[in-house]
């Protein structure tokens, strides 16, 4: 019961936005496309920008020395593990508190919005379930929850359910785990932000239309009767 | 206190409750998982198991212009990712792995991650029948080898 009452209070103002889904919206999601993208980091003859990029408000650690920061070199163990974890701590902050702020404005929503009509060619799914997919980017948990809800309600089948599910799987989580647990590996990347980012979100659904194909054929027998 | 920060609509302060969360995600789960990755690492290294497995799965994670020792990465990445990360940035300090090999993982640490923790958080609370679960697993697993081959064609 208890849990009960926690569900309800988060859904209902989200489908209330739902229907109000303004340009503001549709702005907050680009702005947050640009600012996490990489792409305005260093723009020939507007530098000025870089002031709007993740990577570049993230910042940089003073050098204590040449070629290093409070890191050091060569450190091992659980000290330099600590260190390292310490490090990634402001880049984590400054992601999450962007996200929540984009958020707020209907960054999600916009997106959920330009997903919909992408979902019952690709997947075979109701566009009902793009709330739930959406918040899957976010939450992995409410996304698994949702999603449950929307089986209980029938509004989706069985199969549907588990291509759902298939999506969400793989990848769950990717927004906040991408630019949380992801930023320790930024440093290293040689390659835009962005890339692993898309890939990431495109085999999403790679993934979940073989789970399609499957379902459809490998197990067809299991669902007979929906 | 956290009441008058909920209700609050100003910028500022939406921001920090973000960063609010995002401190306590680090400072709970990626310091503690960090620290374990980092120990681990140190301890396969010293007994030798690094070196091993890289000879072993070498030929496998060559198909992905991939050194052996990727592997541990991506078995972890099946738990955690962020114990995954911590292993990364401990093997590329070691020189064992190269940013190279980072960018080309990247996409799996995602499309791989804490699979088994996933199984419970996920696919049980979602009830999808345990009997599907191998096969959601096994398109993860396609996902993952197919974004890495893709990586590795990107950055030649």
């Amino acid at each position: 019961m208890a849990e009960e009452t926690k569900k309800t209070p988060p859904a209902e103002p989200a489908q209330e936005k739902e229907e109000r889904i303004g340009v503001k919206a549709y702005i907050a999601l680009a702005v947050a496309v640009a600012y996490f993208s990489g792409a305005l980091s260093d723009v020939e003859g507007m530098k000025w920008l870089a002031a709007f990029d993740f990577t570049t408000l993230s910042g940089a650690f003073g050098k204590i020395k040449e070629g290093g920061n409070f890191l050091g070199t060569a450190g091992v163990g659980a000290r330099q593990g600590f260190l390292f974890a310490l490090s990634l701590t402001p880049a984590v902050m400054l992601a999450l508190g962007c996200l929540e702020i984009l958020a707020h404005y209907g960054a999600l929503k916009a997106a959920q919005k330009l997903l919909t009509p992408l979902l019952r060619p690709l997947l075979g799914i109701p566009g009902a379930t793009g709330l739930a997919l959406i918040t899957d980017l976010q939450s992995t948990d409410a996304g698994a929850a949702l999603t449950r809800e929307l089986y209980e309600d029938k509004i989706v089948t069985k199969k549907e359910l588990i291509i759902m599910s298939a999506w969400q799987y793989s990848g769950a989580g990717m927004v906040n785990n991408y630019f949380t647990i992801g930023a320790g590996a930024f440093s290293f990347l040689i390659a835009p932000l962005f890339i692993p980012f898309i890939l990431i979100f495109i085999f999403k659904f790679v993934g979940a239309i073989f789970v399609r194909v499957m379902l459809n054929t490998v197990y067809k027998g299991d669902f007979k009767d929906e | 206190m956290s009441d008058m920060t909920q209700t609050s609509s100003n910028p500022c302060d939406i921001f920090v409750r973000g960063a609010k969360k995002g401190f306590n995600l680090a400072v709970g789960n990626l310091m503690p998982n960090i620290v374990m990755a980092y120990v681990l690492t140190d301890i396969l290294t010293r007994l030798g198991v690094m070196q091993f497995l890289s000879e072993v799965c070498g030929p496998v994670m060559a198909i992905f212009g991939l050194p052996g020792p990727a592997i541990i990465i991506l078995l972890t990445t099946w738990l955690s990712s962020s114990s995954a990360i911590g292993i990364t940035a401990g093997m590329v300090a070691a020189g064992t792995i190269s940013p190279h090999d980072v960018t080309v993982m990247m996409p799996a640490y995602f499309l791989l991650n804490a699979q088994i923790q996933y199984m419970g958080r996920l696919l049980g609370v979602a009830g999808v029948p345990a009997r599907y679960w191998p096969l959601l697993m096994l398109a993860s697993a396609i996902n993952a080898s197919c974004a890495m081959l893709i990586m590795n064609w990107i950055v030649l």
